[in-house]
């Protein structure tokens, strides 16, 4: 092949994927943009660069002053990192599991999983406060308590999707290495943590990063669950502040900027370290 | 799957366990009061039971005689149709072009990414200003283009292309990230063996990447097929009221609606039971047509 | 391998079964308060634990507590929370009775919407109730009051006389479930018609007055259409309610527009039948946005301070939002809707939708009965009610004045509100919610001649809760 040709079909690859890659960063930039906008100017004229006389930061301010927003990121933090860890522990075990055994049982615990991750979390908030409350775990006014209500039916509702792509990337690895481990000696467990979580060490950051994302936005659950100011997260904390009567959109979109910077850093970390060694070609199967 | 490792079960014990109890105590218990009030006679969210309800399976008969909730299934289907072309096609003609370029991947899958880190309320908000009848970015700008009317984009003709086009877009990341972890699993000497065998291009795609992602591909098609099920918040901020017309419900919104604003909890109970029973039909089929395939 | 995980386990099962033991009932417990009112809640859990069942059994009565003597914790909810414009007095208010009685208030208030609602009822299901709520005092109450949740103004005044005696006893809002009185309410809601001044200038139409009739009004709206201006700004597909409310109130009076119809055939029904057809017919006339079939509620309002529409019909609580969107707020003002037959344009609509009320969880506990008294006493008082807002509807004997910064807008509302020569309750308030979802996601289907205005009432009102 030319390298003409080549290097004609590689500019337009990039092109694909830079046209895509603007329709993904042009919302960003149009909320940050924004969050530097006082309000009654975002509704008319959303699109214009908030320079000059548009630039404000009382947005920002007033996010700052409304709010304890270090003490809702500690909160936040320790919900989500909670639940990623113990998600990923538990989800990895059950799609190991069900990937490798052979059981009688199997296609129905495939299918009790499944229907597991479409229960809408409405029909389900009800009893599982009732259950916390009985348990004095749920509207109370200590704080470590209060973050576990949340933290447990979030294990819960994030299991089952994990389970399932883990599952698919687990399904993808050819068993040769496992069984050359086992003839070797090792047990079950120790081919688990020796083997799998190392070579699909970027199946589970793309999990937890999922899982991290999905509990840190889960404001329904937040919502039913935290009730009182110190225990509040940075999400339900700045839903409180842009709710629905004041729709005030420029301490909202304030409010987006500052509830994904932590997203973001998350991901970014996560995929510097994790999955950037593995594209260098860490695995030699 | 029938390797010596694994013919000893007891080790099964300890890997569902825990899974297993969360799973039990915080989705199946309460859902089993979801199904208990299908059949129940409840008005408001948190309210108690009234009684049974005359004939219990009421809400059962509603759901195929109630105009609305059939529009809400057309639309649903045709939401599984549209995921699975455009969120899995576009993700995995950009994964895969990603994975074949020399540089500046890292800076793709980051960007790619940001749609699923902003909240579906901004979005939502986004969106409602982009397609805005009065003042909206398209509108604005096939006005300047000359066009003298202004287009209803949430009106009788468009509102699906409205609606769904932000959903499709928002979730191609999402499974972008996925495929992309699949194709980074593959090992680089099999790509090193296939290119001293000549296979480069088109080829390497056909015959090693896609075979490779496989399963991969299988869990992201039952994930498209079941999350367009109970696709909720883009919707919802969008056209909450199923605008036009009560044209544009789907099974999540709807569901909602009668839980919140009809307060008809026993209803929305049988809706959600619909979701779960379709989800796990639809999904089951797929495994069957799509086996899993082992290596 | 193994220890790990069984640690892991064992530590979250540890963890669950621990919070289950010390069960640290918030509602009943007493801690012997520090006097810094921020509580540090890790390390004071334990505490509360130990003393909670010393807390639960009844304490030998001890008559009348002074409430400085023994603090307490009250746990309260309202719907000042978020971004509602009184968030800040309502704050103000609470610490004030927090600083006079060493009480300590844990405040859970909310924003006011259906999952707020949803929560508050599963709470009283689920015995997980605040000790006081402000809450609405209509149908959505109803259940609270049926079971015997909350405890009733008499009750309470027969062991606390002064209760609420700040406050006109026949205007406190009696319950629909059993006509008793509950709630104490703050400040009174009302609805008037918004106009945007410079569109009427543009099109050279008057400011509807008093004495402006519906079929002027009507003359008015062609006129600003001819002018190439939208005459009303709203959504029909999102927020109908207030334009059913004054257009059936136009085919009814004071006295009957709070009845709900039994049909679309009985006066009201026909009330309504009418209003909603008025509707119609300036959906016709082309009065609403082109696109009022499919536009959210903000959208609308937009147009408002876009200079772009002239009329809006909201209510008291869209104050604030004019005076942080308008550019000029003294180019709006506020006014009668115009009025037909025997209904005058000076009869508005209003009245006193929500309360405070004292559950029967606080009441029967000795410990907090009195702080809880104290606590609705303090957030009633004349200056706090003057500070959230001034409005002629109000249950205070001695009326409320505005503050001296007030805007022009909220001048003339105090003008339009203490002129008005009626006040009807918003009949919408009798629907139960289900009925009224139903009744006002129909009006679209309605002006667009999918369905009949009768029809569409009849299918509302067959909605049983």
């Amino acid at each position: 092949m030319n390298t003409e040709k080549k290097s004609l079909r590689l500019a337009g690859v990039y092109l694909i994927l830079t046209v895509w890659a603007i329709t993904t960063i042009y919302p960003f930039l149009w909320v940050i943009n924004n969050s530097f906008k006082p309000t009654r100017l975002i509704r008319r004229d959303s699109f214009s660069l908030a320079l000059g006389e548009k630039f404000t930061l009382d947005n920002y301010t007033t996010a700052f002053e409304r709010v304890d927003i270090v003490g809702a990121y500690v909160n936040s933090l320790v919900i989500s990192g909670t639940v990623t860890v113990l998600v990923m522990l538990f989800a990895g075990f059950a799609a190991y599991g069900l990937a490798r055994y052979n059981f009688r049982g199997r296609r129905v615990a495939h299918s009790m999983v499944l229907a597991a991750m479409m229960f809408p979390v409405f029909s389900t908030i009800i009893p599982v406060f009732r259950m916390e409350f009985a348990w004095g775990i749920a509207n109370t006014s200590s704080v470590p308590l209060s973050l576990l209500s949340v933290i447990l039916p979030q294990i819960a509702g994030n299991l089952s999707f994990s389970i399932i792509i883990l599952m698919g990337f687990l399904l993808s690895i050819p068993v040769d290495m496992e069984e050359a481990a086992y003839l070797d000696g090792c047990n079950v467990y120790q081919v688990y943590f020796k083997i799998i979580i190392p070579i699909t060490k970027s199946a589970f950051a793309t999990v937890a990063i999922f899982t991290f994302l999905w509990s840190y936005n889960d404001l329904f659950t937040q919502m039913y669950f935290l009730r009182y100011k110190n225990t509040f997260t940075v999400t339900r904390l700045l839903n409180e502040i842009n709710s629905q009567a004041g729709v005030n959109y420029g301490l909202m979109a304030a409010a987006v900027v500052l509830v994904i910077v932590p997203v973001l850093l998350v991901y970014i970390f996560l995929q510097k370290n994790i999955i950037k060694g593995l594209t260098a070609g860490a695995i030699k199967g | 799957m029938d390797s010596m490792l694994f013919r000893k079960k007891k080790p099964l014990f300890l890997f569902f366990t825990p899974a297993l109890i969360f799973m039990s105590v915080f989705l199946y218990y309460p859902f089993i009061f979801n199904v208990i009030n299908s059949v129940m006679s409840i008005s408001g969210l948190g309210s108690a039971a009234t009684g049974i309800n005359d004939p219990w399976y009421v809400n059962y008969v509603n759901l195929f005689t109630d105009k609305i909730m059939l529009t809400a299934l057309k639309n649903t289907f045709i939401t599984m149709g549209a995921t699975v072309v455009f969120q899995l096609g576009i993700a995995l003609v950009l994964a895969l072009l990603v994975d074949g370029i020399p540089k500046g991947a890292q800076v793709f899958r980051t960007v790619y990414f940001f749609p699923i880190v902003i909240s579906a309320t901004a979005l939502g908000l986004l969106f409602n200003l982009i397609f805005l009848y009065d003042g909206g970015m398209i509108n604005n700008m096939l006005k300047s283009f000359g066009m003298q009317e202004l287009i209803d984009w949430k009106g009788e003709s468009l509102y699906m292309v409205t609606m769904l086009t932000p959903v499709m877009w928002q979730y191609v990341g999402f499974y972008f990230v996925i495929i992309v972890t699949g194709l980074n699993n593959i090992s680089s000497d099999i790509y090193e063996a296939a290119a001293i065998d000549g296979a480069s291009g088109f080829k390497r795609i056909r015959y090693i990447s896609l075979p490779l992602i496989y399963n991969v591909l299988c869990t992201c098609l039952i994930l498209a097929i079941t999350g367009a099920l109970k696709v909720f918040d883009l919707p919802f901020v969008m056209m909450g009221t199923g605008a036009p017309l009560d044209k544009s419900w789907l099974t999540g919104t709807y569901m909602y609606h009668q839980a919140f604003s009809r307060q008809d909890v026993d209803y929305a109970s049988a809706i959600a039971i619909l979701i779960v029973v379709l989800g796990v039909i639809i999904s089951q089929a797929l495994n069957m047509l799509f086996k899993e395939k082992d290596y | 391998m193994k220890k790990i995980i069984s640690l892991v386990l064992a530590a979250v099962l540890v963890a669950a079964m621990v919070a289950g033991c010390t069960k640290p009932e918030p509602t009943t417990n007493t801690t012997p308060a520090p006097t810094t009112t921020t509580p540090a809640p890790a390390t004071e859990t334990p505490a509360p634990a130990a003393e909670a069942p010393a807390a639960e059994t009844p304490a030998p009565e001890t008559t009348e507590p002074a409430p400085a003597a023994k603090p307490v914790e009250l746990t309260v909810v309202t719907s000042y929370g978020g971004d509602d414009g009184n968030r800040v007095n309502y704050e103000n208010a609470f610490k004030a009775y927090e600083a006079e009685t060493g009480n300590t208030v844990l405040d859970a208030s909310g924003t006011s919407n259906e999952e707020w609602k949803a929560r508050i009822m599963a709470d009283f299901e689920t015995g997980a109730e605040p000790d006081v709520l402000f809450f609405f005092v209509g149908v959505d109450a109803n259940k609270l009051i049926e079971g015997g949740k909350v405890v009733s103004v008499e009750e309470i005044r027969a062991k606390y006389p002064d209760y609420a005696s700040n406050m006109k006893d026949e205007t406190l809002p009696k319950s629909p479930a059993d006509g008793k009185q509950y709630a104490i309410p703050v400040n009174g809601y009302w609805e008037g018609l918004f106009v945007n001044k410079k569109v009427l200038a543009a099109a050279g139409v008057e400011i509807p007055g008093p004495n402006t009739t519906w079929d002027q009004f009507m003359a008015d709206c062609q006129k600003i259409a001819d002018a190439g201006y939208i005459p009303i700004a709203a959504s029909l597909n999102e927020v109908p309610h207030y334009w059913f409310e004054f257009t059936a109130f136009n085919h009814g009076n004071v006295a009957m527009h709070r009845n709900v119809p039994a049909s679309s055939a009985d006066a009201n029904g026909a009330a309504w039948a009418a209003g909603l057809n008025d509707i119609k017919t300036m959906y016709e006339k082309g009065f609403f946005p082109p696109n009022t079939n499919t536009a959210t509620d903000p959208e609308t309002n937009v147009l408002m301070t876009d200079d772009s529409a002239a009329f809006m019909i909201d209510g008291s609580w869209k104050m604030g939002w004019f005076e942080e969107n308008a550019e000029d707020i003294s180019n709006f003002t506020v006014t009668y809707v115009p009025g037909m037959g025997e209904r005058k344009s000076t009869d508005i609509i209003g009245g006193l939708s929500s309360g405070y009320y004292i559950t029967r969880k606080a009441w029967d506990n000795p410990e907090k009965q009195a702080a809880a008294v104290a606590f609705v006493q303090a957030m009633t008082k004349d200056e706090v009610v003057n500070s959230f807002g001034a409005t002629a509807i109000t249950a205070l004997k001695n009326g409320t004045t505005a503050p001296a910064d007030a805007s022009s807008l909220v001048q003339d509302a105090l003008v339009m509100t203490k002129g008005a020569s009626g006040v009807a309750e918003a009949a919408q308030d009798g629907l139960n919610p289900s009925a009224r979802a139903d009744l006002f996601g129909n009006v679209s289907n309605i002006v667009t001649g999918g369905m009949t205005a009768e029809a569409a009432i009849d299918q509302a009102l067959a909605v049983t809760e």
